[in-house]
């Protein structure tokens, strides 16, 4: 052999040992939620304070993701229950006392401008590199990575979940009268009349919420349909009084019409039950509402309340008229700036979130977090979940490519208050133009209060996002 | 022991039996002095800043935000509100508790089993009790439409805490069934304490029921009876978990009270400063209603 092939040789061997090595080091390579486990064993005997909102929400931390990281960290989860609306001023609440309460907070991103100006999050892209997260981080749904994850380049949150208004309708009906899913708010009031003429009182052709701190979700969405503009730009004066904002809440007045009697005080409870009744014909909702009216999981303790499904393998999914489906709420996980277990409550939101626990999380039947990985809309687990599984997610899918963000500018929560009280004064017969200009009033007071100059700026960081208004 | 020594000691516990009572009374007075009026020497001195929870800015802002009292419409809309509520269900919950204590005076079988019965609301949370009514005033699931349906003939869907012509009778019923049997057991118990021998003294001078009530149980019970209703209309001018619970100050700012529009802009708009001058004008009026109530009914005589 020739000094020249055993050099080759010796050059193949090591190439071959390299590339074992390698290629067992990514066949053995920790994912991130061991990572999180082993490194999250040695603050064992601690326990994470996490503000969560009450209700079934609550029942992920408290009967499965708690118990489960106790058990593998033996790190302790304390669940503070809070109202959705209770959360973002007891987090600032805390934050401004510096109790250091909450070790981990569920942030609604709308808010999270907010609590980052305010000093309430902490940075996480150093923890993020240090605990090898990133590449687990490109999984997560392009509209929610790119607009509940960073304020500026900075990361704040784990988006961890993927909540969108979709459009669920009874196929029966549709196919009986000859009907197709509307693409149009106007289609969409035909539709509804048609089936509430032919059909009520036993069904009507819709029920949505209605209800003072759900409606504005509704109304964001189809006021921008309509094309409203929430400020101008440039002078930051209030726009919501605007023609297609006025014409977007007249319109949801006249489909109230379509709809049962008393849909004005509806929250999310009365159109679930209605439309697993078979009592409404179309509803938009979240997306519990397709597993609970398939019936995945309503036969659990926690479900016991969900009325039961008459309506399984009868129900469709559709974007709503428009094409464009509110992003409403959401939940991202965040490590509060006061904590002071910082690491650990690091650790525990990135296990959590994680593909291989978040994939578990979205499963529960009882819980509240809806897909927001891509792995998650194309797992077969979950495809196979009832038999129209893979349609849901599909939609959902869809829904997050076209979804509209909430509005999300400085002091966000008094603009939405002062929207919601506009709102139910209009379900409660005032007219939708003069309810309009009061709300546009007080959002000019807050505006002013705030500074236009920083207003301005904040919402033109918003809206130059492209899931802000339609395209 | 030196001269001197002795005179120090003997000072000193003179200083003791002169000033007895106040060294008793001075921890009281301290923990008082700590946990009512520190509180409010702070939100005095809140309420002359611009303090609010999303900016950390504690400058003076002079009288700003009590300036900016007088231009809010829904402040003032607010204590429309607050005085409708407290005009309307004052005088139902005093004639109502009045008349049942007057019921309850006589022998009644089973007289305390009724008694404690009828002062359950009054030991319920009022956010509870404001959530209870919510659900009986449910236009689909609620017993209040389906029992009105049943005299009706027909189905009812009256929106009582949606439509703005309901939502103050819904709030009024709710209020005066919590409130009621505190008046009500307060009068009974003052009541009670009416020398029988004057009213049937009255009774064989031939007096009417009426004259009775007005010449002598009044005059009696008037004390007590101004007590109850203080306390009353001090409750009733700072509601808020009943209409809360029902109606969060809905629909629209309709049945926004001032402790409600209070809390709105402290907790939902963030105006700490301005939260806190409207809590002050707030104290000032309520301090100068109580103080000159008490002297009109002369009540420490």
């Amino acid at each position: 052999m020739t000094m020249w092939k055993r050099l080759q040789t010796a050059v193949g061997a090591v190439a071959l040992v390299g590339l074992m090595a390698g290629g067992s080091a990514a066949a053995f390579a920790e994912s991130a939620a061991d990572i999180a486990v082993r490194e999250a064993k040695q603050y064992a005997g601690t326990t994470l304070t996490v503000i969560w909102e009450a209700g079934l929400q609550s029942l992920d931390p408290l009967n499965f993701s708690g118990p489960k990281w106790e058990e593998l960290t033996g790190i302790k989860l304390k669940v503070v229950e809070s109202q959705v609306n209770e959360m973002f001023p007891k987090m600032m609440q805390e934050h401004r006392a510096k109790t250091g309460a909450y070790d981990i907070l569920n942030v609604v991103p709308a808010w999270m401008g907010d609590l980052v100006r305010a000093g309430a999050l902490e940075p996480l892209d150093g923890y993020v590199d240090k605990y090898g997260y990133r590449e687990e981080l490109a999984d997560i749904g392009d509209v929610y990575r790119e607009n509940q994850m960073r304020i500026g380049d900075t990361i704040y949150g784990f988006p961890d979940d993927g909540d969108v208004l979709i459009l669920y309708y009874r196929k029966d009906v549709f196919e009986e009268m000859g009907l197709s899913v509307p693409t149009t708010w106007d289609e969409f009031y035909d539709t509804s009349k048609a089936i509430s003429d032919k059909h009520a009182p036993e069904m009507y052709g819709a029920g949505f919420m209605r209800v003072r701190g759900l409606l504005h979700y509704f109304y964001q969405e189809r006021a921008r349909v309509e094309g409203c503009k929430f400020f101008d730009a440039e002078s930051m004066a209030a726009t919501i009084n605007g023609p297609g904002c006025v014409k977007a809440l007249a319109g949801i007045v006249k489909d109230n019409t379509t709809m049962p009697p008393g849909v004005e005080a509806w929250g999310a409870i009365e159109s679930l039950a209605a439309f697993n009744a078979g009592t409404i014909a179309m509803t938009q909702w979240w997306p519990p509402v397709g597993r609970w009216s398939a019936g995945y999981g309503t036969d659990t303790e926690a479900l016991s309340w969900v009325p039961p499904s008459v309506v399984g393998g009868k129900v469709g999914y559709a974007l709503p008229p428009g094409g464009h489906p509110q992003l409403a709420a959401g939940f991202s996980m965040s490590v509060s700036a006061d904590s002071k277990n910082k690491e650990a409550a690091y650790l525990f939101i990135q296990w959590i979130n994680s593909k291989e626990i978040s994939l578990q999380r979205v499963q529960l039947p009882y819980a509240l977090r809806d897909p927001f990985r891509k792995s998650h809309f194309e797992s077969e687990s979950y495809q196979s979940l009832w038999p129209d599984a893979k349609e849901y997610l599909a939609t959902l899918q869809a829904g997050a490519v076209t979804g509209l963000l909430d509005l999300s500018v400085i002091n966000t929560f008094a603009y939405e208050d002062a929207l919601g009280r506009g709102l139910q004064a209009v379900m409660g017969g005032a007219d939708p133009q003069e309810s309009l200009d009061e709300v546009a009033a007080d959002w000019d007071k807050v505006t002013e209060k705030v500074g236009i100059d920083k207003q301005r700026a904040a919402y033109k960081q918003w809206a130059s996002k492209p899931n802000a208004y339609p395209n | 022991m030196t001269a001197t020594t002795m005179r120090v000691g003997q000072r000193a516990n003179l200083f003791a039996d002169r000033n007895f009572k106040w060294l008793v009374i001075a921890p009281s007075i301290i923990v008082l002095l700590v946990v009512g009026i520190y509180p409010l020497v702070y939100t005095g001195i809140v309420s002359f800043q611009q303090i609010t929870m999303m900016e950390e800015d504690t400058s003076w802002a002079g009288f700003m935000n009590y300036a900016a009292l007088f231009s809010d419409g829904r402040l003032w809309e607010s204590f429309g509100h607050t005085f409708l509520i407290l005009a309307i269900a004052l005088p139902i919950e005093l004639v109502l508790g009045l008349l049942m204590a007057q019921l309850f005076l006589e022998k009644l079988p089973g007289k305390q089993v009724f008694i404690a019965l009828l002062i359950i609301p009054t030991v319920i949370s009022p956010i509870v009790a404001g959530s209870t009514w919510r659900l009986m005033f449910d236009n689909q699931y609620g017993p209040v439409n389906q029992i009105i349906g049943w005299f009706a003939g027909e189905p009812t869907a009256i929106l009582w805490i949606t439509r703005p012509e309901w939502v103050y009778p819904a709030i009024l019923i709710c209020e005066v069934w919590q409130w009621t049997p505190f008046m009500f057991l307060i009068l009974l118990a003052a009541l009670s304490n009416v020398d029988r021998s004057l009213i049937e003294a009255a009774e064989i001078d031939g007096a009417s029921f009426w004259k009775i009530f007005f010449r002598i149980t009044l005059p009696v019970i008037r004390p007590v009876m101004v007590i109850a209703i203080l306390i009353r209309a001090l409750d009733l001018f700072r509601i808020f978990d009943i209409i809360w619970a029902m109606t969060k100050g809905g629909p629209g700012s309709i049945t926004e009270t001032i402790s409600i529009y209070t809390y709105i802009r402290a907790f939902k708009e963030f105006e700490t400063s301005y939260a806190g001058a409207i809590a002050f004008l707030v104290i000032i009026l309520l301090s100068v209603i109580v103080i000159f109530a008490l002297k009109r009914v002369e009540i420490a005589r």
